[in-house]
């Protein structure tokens, strides 16, 4: 009765949980068809039709994973999808290969040197998948039993009970576990595995002694043989892990000096040789197989002139990922030099780069984007409103009428209306500044402004 | 266990066994009225022996091997059992009632001894089997209520055959006592081992490892 009533709870709250949204929480995918044709609007994407295409071409080369090493470059004004397209590669490419994402300044800290950060980032872009022996609980659910203190505060207590046809086993249970249990739905007679050391827990069907309970059940409840022997047992599993996650785990200090160190840090340069010739080892004995992911330097000029030299060289690597990077900077200084080029990056590393590039949205396909935002925040805008929001994008930019969307929402909702409509968006317009108006505000006023008193060529002076 | 299952692959007579102590890395440690061994193997698995100063008899054995992507394992108790608390329920995600059946091992100088404790039922219930193919004991109970399969690594380890006829059972104060008699060759290089440890010079407890000077 109690772990009935606890499950409604769990449920319910479940349902009312907010999802906090973020920018790019529309992506889905890439949205391109089999022949990787890009469809004009499809998993959250919208136009950019050249620009997908060619994502769509990487994005294969990805996933046969021979080829190690390259880089794209995806280059466009601000706000017209590049990080959009990332994303949609690294929701397309599934959850077992390695996507790792960065911007071009968070290299820069004072803990670490900055080629240190980048062998961590191109290391946690490359998976292994190996075998490991994990201890796992097989059996049927005889009994749960869920306590609450009754108070109604403080932890739960559970209890489960599992058999196999040999045997019988009770088992204390942790917060989690009586959650998970519930979210699970597990019931007597169901027949479970429990990773021991995770706590995952896997549904197998229902017990055959069941078969005869004319429970409402629905037409995929699966029937099972109740295992055999002892409940706990020693399965493989194959899973996959990074190459920087090995190099962690080999880099701890051992014994009570772990009490005294920092988690991570640096890794010497010996660990990580180490650990390569040991995953080549069990390559070569086929224990393990590399897979190679994706590493996404956003705002890559913000790069200096040494990580590009560096960059050059790691991509050599046969270990190396697949490297995207994305700028929207045109013909500028390279950071850490004098010297001007293209993309703010050098000519050497550009030549080694394919070069993706996105052009500004059309008015429609910015109508189709605010459209799917409103869905994704659950706004409700009327017709009219959406026109007049596409107008704003279109003559200032589409981050600026993507932001105006919850605030017009919340002055509709201050209004008890249930559709934005135009006046809303007009309200807005005029209560926060778009960039470019702002600017011009400032050239009007910027007199009035602090520490204007100095003039323009006494500054130049200083 | 399954440490020692492993070490049992790559060796199968009581000498390369013996050639395998005598090559690891051994330090010896006297604290709490018995001596403590710790063995580190050529493959960089850990053992760690802990005999009573007074009977000499074994009360510890524990093994600890690296898992598979370099991390260090856990203690796996061959003989004796875990006395400090396990770690709590937050940490982990569940653990064994302390309800259940607890199965250690607790050696004699004649026997390998194994008891079964918070078994309530009747000695009639219990049974227990050699399976010589998978080279394994399996303890039955008639009312379902217990199963347990274990293997003997000692035996491994000198590569003895199991014998059904070495093994005897008895049950008292809710405590199933199994027993394998020590078989001859087992007794043997029991001896040769004790010769190896007496030769390591135990430092003892609170000494200083350097000379301060």
């Amino acid at each position: 009765m109690a772990a009935s009533t606890a499950q409604k709870v769990a449920e319910v709250r479940e349902v009312t949980r907010m999802e906090r949204i973020g920018a790019h929480s529309h992506i889905r995918g890439l949205g391109l068809d089999d022949a990787l044709d890009a469809r004009k609007v499809s998993q959250g994407m919208v136009g950019q039709v050249e620009a997908r295409r060619a994502a769509g071409v990487i994005l294969e080369m990805i996933k046969e994973g021979k080829i190690a090493g390259r880089a794209v470059l995806i280059a466009g004004q601000p706000g017209t999808g590049k990080t959009a397209i990332a994303m949609g590669m690294a929701q397309s490419l599934g959850q077992d290969t390695p996507f790792t994402a960065i911007a071009g300044s968070e290299i820069f800290s004072l803990e670490m040197s900055k080629t240190e950060a980048l062998t961590q980032a191109f290391r946690r872009s490359i998976g292994i998948r190996i075998k490991e022996e994990t201890e796992i609980i097989e059996g049927e659910v005889v009994e749960i039993q869920i306590d609450r203190p009754a108070t109604g505060q403080g932890a739960k207590v559970g209890k489960l009970t599992l058999k196999t046809t040999e045997m019988e086993t009770i088992y204390d249970l942790g917060t989690k576990m009586i959650e998970s249990l519930t979210k699970e739905k597990v019931q007597a007679g169901d027949i479970v595995t429990i990773d021991k050391a995770t706590g995952k827990i896997t549904k197998l069907g229902r017990s055959f002694t069941r078969a005869r309970d004319y429970d409402a059940m629905g037409p995929q409840t699966k029937f099972v043989q109740c295992p055999e022997g002892e409940l706990q047992k020693r399965k493989e599993v194959v899973h996959t892990v990074t190459l920087h996650e090995i190099d962690v785990i080999n880099s701890r200090t051992q014994g009570f000096l772990a009490l005294f160190s920092g988690d991570t840090g640096e890794i010497k340069g010996e660990v990580r040789e180490q650990i390569n010739a040991k995953v080549a080892e069990w390559r070569e004995e086929g224990k393990a197989d590399i897979v190679p992911g994706v590493l996404f330097i956003d705002e890559v000029h913000m790069l200096d002139i040494e990580c590009f030299s560096f960059l050059n060289r790691a991509l050599e690597n046969d270990m190396a990922p697949v490297v995207i990077m994305a700028t929207n900077r045109g013909i500028t200084r390279i950071r850490g030099t004098r010297y001007k080029s293209p993309h703010g990056i050098p000519i050497d590393l550009l030549d080694r780069l394919l070069i993706i590039s996105t052009s500004p949205y059309s008015e429609k396909e910015l109508k189709q984007i605010l459209t799917i935002r409103c869905e994704e925040e659950d706004v409700e805008m009327s017709e009219d409103a959406i026109t007049v929001l596409t107008r704003i994008g279109m003559e200032t930019s589409l981050r600026y009428s993507i932001q105006l969307i919850t605030a017009a929402n919340l002055v509709c909702r201050k209004r008890k209306g249930t559709e934005v409509d135009m006046d809303d968006i007009k309200r807005v317009y005029s209560l926060f500044l778009d960039e470019s108006r702002s600017t011009q505000f400032l050239k009007e006023y910027q007199q009035e402004f602090m520490f204007n008193e100095v003039t323009e060529d006494e500054m130049e002076t200083t | 266990m399954a440490s020692s299952m492993n070490v049992a692959k790559t060796l199968s007579s009581v000498e390369s066994w013996l050639q395998e102590l005598k090559s690891a890395k051994k330090t010896a440690l006297v604290q709490d009225a018995c001596k403590k061994v710790h063995f580190i193997f050529t493959s960089g698995t850990e053992m760690v022996e802990e005999y009573d100063l007074k009977s000499n008899e074994l009360l510890v054995r524990k093994w600890k091997t690296k898992t598979t992507l370099g991390g260090a394992g856990k203690w796996e108790f061959e003989i004796g059992e875990q006395l400090c608390l396990a770690a709590s329920l937050e940490v982990e995600p569940l653990r064994e009632s302390s309800l259940n059946p607890i199965f250690t091992r607790k050696d004699t100088k004649q026997s390998f001894q194994w008891r079964i404790r918070n078994l309530p039922y009747p000695m009639g219930v219990y049974s227990v089997t050699v399976d010589n193919d998978n080279r394994c004991c399996i303890v039955r109970t008639s009312n379902k209520k217990y199963y347990k399969k274990f293997s003997i690594p000692d035996m491994d380890r000198a590569g003895l055959v199991l014998d059904q006829a070495a093994v005897s059972i008895a049950h008292a104060n809710n405590t199933l006592i199994i027993m394998y008699k020590k078989p001859q060759e087992i007794l043997k290089m029991e001896r040769l081992v004790q010769q190896e440890i007496q030769k390591i010079k135990a430092s003892k407890d609170g000494d200083v490892e350097c000379n301060p000077s």
